[in-house]
């Protein structure tokens, strides 16, 4: 007999790789493969991961109503190889949060691995003239001159102009630390340069390398 | 009626118009349309953390041609009222940190699973249970409806309910549970919604150990 959609949804609601949906269903790969992409379909599902990840599969039992534009765990996830788990959904409404934005977004948390996870984002900056600007309206100018210097040690990033780097340079009156007590044991040089407590070692910064 | 388009152009509206960040929470049947089980509401009820904000909210509200209307038609003798802000068929709650009887606790605020961004607006939008716990705290026309509609179309984590609900007894004086005890068993018993009969006797007990404490016991 078939099973109701509303059924199927209650027996996978939550998070689900195609392995989980099989099992939970007791139906075969192709099966399982099919009713996700009916569900999606109905707009039930939610799909991340691929590539190098898994794929994941969340489902809901309520149609997803999506508004405006994504949030700032969006934007990193979309742009980062290190993948951050949503504490929760954030939208954006009536505009667009562009990468210069997300990386002061990214800084004011003082989260580790937020701003961990955006340091990927330095080399997809386009307007480093904006970037500036925002960060010295946030306060954070010296914080992002020296996550500037750590990515370029680490990924291919835009050089950013003399001028706006003295200017971050000279910012006066900002806290030490980028994350709370949080100190590194290597870029020495660049936290004597920036007066600024780098939060990470050298070994946090392989993945981004991926 | 609101419907989920209306609420955002108003949402926006507030947004564009404030000079400085304010954040605020959504309960009741707004925070239902973003959960996606409901097409349209009466109201847009919105819980503040200060009598300052609301401050800045009415103001924006009524140059945006709002206007106050008489609290007592719809909370006739209740405490912790809201500020209402009508135009036309548009209305606005404004409550501050407490709804009725219910608080906005740091556990809730912990819940919050959406974040909506009305540029200076920031709109969070509390859980499907804390939805259930206010529909409780309001007791207005519908909300046994919509109580039971959330109960349907979530897996409602009831000890997340139970554990709010004794919560509440400890910030204010309040019988929160016995309250709840009634909601719970007439949404069981006359819109047949799936509550569980051992959260139905859990929230009994508590209920009548507090009635003790309060009253005394029977003799």
């Amino acid at each position: 007999m078939k099973e109701s959609i509303e059924s199927i949804l209650r027996k996978l609601e939550g998070l689900n790789t195609i392995d989980l949906i099989e099992r939970k269903l007791n139906v075969k790969r192709s099966t399982a493969i099919k009713k996700i992409s009916e569900l999606r379909k109905l707009g039930y599902v939610e799909t991340s991961g691929g590539g190098k990840q898994p794929r994941f599969y969340r489902i809901y039992r309520v149609k997803i109503s999506k508004i405006g534009n994504p949030g700032l765990y969006d934007i990193i996830n979309q742009n980062s190889p290190i993948k951050l788990s949503k504490p929760f959904e954030e939208r954006i409404i009536g505009k667009k949060l562009s990468i210069e934005e997300a990386i002061i977004r990214a800084i004011k948390t003082e989260n580790y691995r937020v701003v961990l996870a955006a340091l990927a984002l330095f080399n997809k900056i386009k307007d480093y003239s904006r970037l500036y600007e925002l960060a010295k309206k946030e306060n954070v100018r010296r914080k992002l001159g020296a996550l500037y210097e750590v990515a370029r040690r680490v990924i291919r990033t835009k050089k950013i102009d003399d001028k706006h780097l003295k200017l971050m340079l000279n910012a006066k009156n900002e806290r030490k630390f980028i994350v709370p007590h949080a100190k590194s044991k290597d870029f020495k040089d660049i936290q004597k340069r920036w007066n600024m407590y780098i939060p990470f070692n050298k070994q946090d910064l392989w993945r981004l390398k991926e | 009626m609101i419907d989920l388009d209306k609420q955002n152009q108003l949402l926006s509206l507030i947004g564009e118009k404030l000079k400085e960040k304010i954040e605020c929470y959504i309960v009741g049947g707004s925070a239902m349309m973003y959960h996606g089980v409901k097409g349209e509401t009466k109201d847009i009820d919105v819980v503040l953390d200060d009598e300052k904000s609301r401050k800045i909210l009415e103001k924006i509200l009524k140059e945006l041609g709002f206007k106050e209307r008489d609290v007592r038609v719809l909370y006739f003798r209740k405490k912790n009222t809201p500020l209402l802000l009508q135009r036309g068929e548009e209305r606005f709650d404004l409550f501050v940190k407490k709804v009725i009887t219910f608080e906005i606790t740091q556990s809730m605020k912990n819940r919050i699973e959406k974040v909506y961004e009305y540029d200076n607006l920031i709109v969070k939008v509390v859980s499907p249970e804390d939805i259930i716990l206010f529909k409780c705290a309001t007791e207005r026309p519908g909300d046994r409806i919509d109580a039971s509609n959330i109960i349907k179309s979530f897996d409602v984590d009831w000890d997340v309910i139970v554990e709010e609900s004794i919560n509440q007894t400890k910030l204010e004086d309040s019988l929160f549970p016995v309250f709840l005890f009634d909601f719970l068993q007439e949404l069981k018993e006359d819109f047949k919604a799936d509550v569980p009969n051992e959260i139905i006797d859990k929230v009994m007990k508590i209920g009548e150990e507090m009635m003790e404490k309060r009253y005394g016991k029977d003799k």
